[in-house]
């Protein structure tokens, strides 16, 4: 099952890449077209998704995986989300805030129940990062367009 | 020659000789500690090596990646646990040799192999790389295209345990990186619209995502299956100290894996994992004590511990004359020279050779940096990795990759590039996809279109040119060939499976 799964979404990836390369113009006269090289490796891709799914009907059976697999993977996926809105929120609020929020998340996912380690994570991890990357090394941190809890405490 | 001056001036150095030292001390740290590896560090590095200049940038990552590999062995030793995936052949030897109380022994033969193979890649390297490039000189389009030709199949095929999915990273990393303008006609490809897009992918959030924000996924996962305690084996008094009565043995097994791991580390995207087992099988078939190999002898840490090590000089060959990067690390560093404009190629070494044979006087200071710190102070690291509390340094991780996406151009679509290259990176692990074959892929793939297009307009659109011109048909045979071989292998291997389940 695995397999066929594997090779099914390789092949839709192909169709979509070739769908895309298919899109580049046509190459002025003397040129080389631009989507050649996008599309003979998608072509190549779709080749080798056929391959797998050849491979697959061959196999007798598939492996199922188990409930502690399955644990894992909607903890990653969980963090995955987490990982998407905090980098959205980058945009919405700047770096502290979000920073502040997702540091306990994230230690708790990865198991940290001290309620003081907590807390202080959600103060020293966003200064620490803060001040080694925005005031150290000079980068501009990024602005939060809703609220930006830096420019409040600058005033 | 040029080396000696390029030593000089880095020794009368002390910022550079400092990082070689913070970078030895680092990479040793990051390459022993299990679900750590030196290419993650580097690649969470990266962004922070815009605000140095270029030599200490390249110098500091260089021996990381160095001093990371020598790490592994730290672990593979003292917790039975490779810290990277070439020292899983020291671990044979290593493990049995650290249960017998003989840890520190053991690592003081790891460390001096290390050593011993490591100067002897980087030896090589600087007397073959200039030979290289004065031939990468007189190569055209066609012969280049086809040394990213074979790079491809043979990054592809050999690497992992499938073929076919290793050609299938290979191909989704060229298609990535075909995302955004075309540099010859500047026609839009795979953009959809988007002004971020059209940009491209940019190949710092691609690292960050593939190798940090991937791994920190992989270790949620992977801290679920766990369930033992990570112990380090004590020495005792006798177990701690190495006579040259007891490394004498151990020397033409250094010296031979030295010479496996320099040949090995020429050729793109082999690593120091294959150069590993293949000097510990040829070791173990030459061994006057084969019998006690897997049991505790010291030529069984010898053997593949100066071959993993010796491929760090090497693989940085095609990258320097080619552009070719010959592993993960070699990507990260094309990432560095890119980031300061500097071109990588055979070129380089007549625009910035100064720059080239510092890095390498570099690389020959930090394996003396990790030589030493390993030498006497291996069992302590090992005591440091221990107190590590992994709960609190992979959260940590998976911040710190937002923040360096973000330093690297200042721009917010790489954080979003680097949160979904993240979680392709960690299903790719999970489905035995080759990540390696992707990111060496994706930095590959400009520089292959824009020679295979060159060619193109040569020939005037036939591709018959890469077949008549002999030494770019040689590379497609070598690719092709490299292809047969490891589909011929895996067929035995299968038939011997087969064979032995029947006789079973």
């Amino acid at each position: 099952m695995r397999a066929y799964t594997e090779g099914l979404v390789l092949a839709l990836i192909s169709l979509f890449a070739l769908w895309g390369a298919w899109q580049v113009p046509a190459p002025s006269p003397g040129d080389t077209w631009a989507g050649i090289v996008p599309f003979s490796a998608a072509l190549a891709l779709l080749a080798l998704s056929g391959v797998m799914l050849l491979g697959a009907t061959r196999q007798t059976a598939g492996d199922t995986g188990n409930d502690q697999d399955s644990g894992a993977t909607l903890q990653i996926i969980g963090l995955f989300i987490i990982a998407l809105v905090y980098q959205q929120s980058f945009r919405w609020f700047g770096y502290l805030l979000p920073t502040a929020i997702a540091a306990p998340v994230v230690l708790s996912i990865f198991g940290v129940r001290s309620r003081i380690g907590l807390a202080l994570s959600v103060v020293l991890c966003p200064l620490i990062f803060h001040l080694i990357f925005f005031v150290l090394l000079g980068v501009f941190p990024p602005y939060g367009e809703v609220f930006d809890l830096l420019s409040w405490i600058q005033g | 020659m040029e080396i000696f001056p390029a030593l000089l001036s880095v020794i009368t150095d002390p910022t550079l000789l400092f990082a070689i030292v913070l970078a030895a001390v680092v990479g040793m740290v990051v390459g022993a500690t299990p679900g750590l590896t030196a290419s993650a560090a580097i690649a969470m590095l990266l962004p922070i090596t815009f605000y140095m200049s270029p030599i200490f940038a390249l110098a500091f990552l260089y021996v990381i990646g160095k001093s990371g590999r020598y790490g592994g062995s730290i672990a593979a030793i003292l917790f039975n646990t490779p810290g990277t995936a070439a020292s899983a052949a020291t671990q044979i030897d290593g493990y049995p040799l650290a249960r017998a109380g003989k840890a520190g022994k053991a690592m003081k033969v790891a460390t001096i192999s290390s050593i011993i193979g490591d100067l002897m890649g980087d030896i090589l390297l600087v007397i073959g790389v200039g030979f290289i490039a004065a031939i990468a000189l007189k190569l055209g389009p066609p012969e280049t295209f086809a040394i990213y030709f074979a790079a491809f199949v043979v990054i592809g095929s050999v690497i992992g345990n499938s073929i076919v999915k290793g050609l299938a990273s290979a191909l989704l990393g060229i298609l990535i990186a075909m995302v955004g303008l075309d540099p010859i006609s500047s026609e839009e490809r795979y953009t959809f619209g988007s002004f971020d897009l059209s940009n491209g992918v940019g190949l710092v959030p691609l690292m960050i995502g593939v190798f940090v924000l991937g791994e920190v996924f992989a270790q949620l996962d992977t801290r679920r299956k766990a369930t033992d305690e990570t112990e380090e084996n004590e020495s005792t008094e006798d177990g701690n100290s190495l006579t040259w009565e007891e490394y004498k043995p151990c020397l033409p097994h250094a010296l031979r894996g030295g010479f496996i791991g320099a040949g090995i580390g020429v050729l793109p995207g082999l690593g120091s994992a294959i150069a590993a087992f293949i000097s510990y099988g040829e070791g173990k078939r030459r061994a006057k004590n084969a019998e006690m190999w897997g049991k505790g002898a010291l030529e069984g840490v010898a053997a593949p511990e100066a071959a993993n090590n010796a491929v760090s000089g090497p693989s940085m060959a095609p990258l320097l004359t080619l552009g070719i990067p010959g592993s993960t690390i070699g990507a990260i560093l094309l990432g560095v020279f890119l980031i300061h404009g500097i071109q990588v190629g055979p070129t380089l070494f007549l625009t910035d050779k100064e720059l080239v044979y510092k890095l390498f006087a570099c690389g020959m200071l930090g394996i003396l940096a990790y030589g030493l710190i390993g030498y006497f102070g291996a069992t302590q690291v090992a005591r440091l990795i221990l107190k590590i509390p992994t709960n609190v340094l992979y959260p940590l991780i998976f911040l710190t990759a937002f923040v360096a996406a973000y330093s690297a151009r200042g721009s917010m679509f790489d954080v979003t590039v680097m949160t979904f290259a993240g979680f392709a990176g960690w299903l790719m692990r999970k489905y035995d996809f080759n990540v390696a074959a992707f990111v060496i892929s994706f930095v590959l793939a400009k520089g292959a279109e824009e020679t295979f297009r060159q060619s193109l307009l040569m020939s005037e659109g036939g591709a018959m040119i890469f077949v008549e011109r002999p030494i770019a048909l040689a590379f497609i045979i070598v690719g092709l060939a490299a292809l047969a071989f490891r589909i011929r292998g895996i067929v035995k291997e299968r038939r011997i499976a087969r064979g032995g389940l029947e006789d079973a």
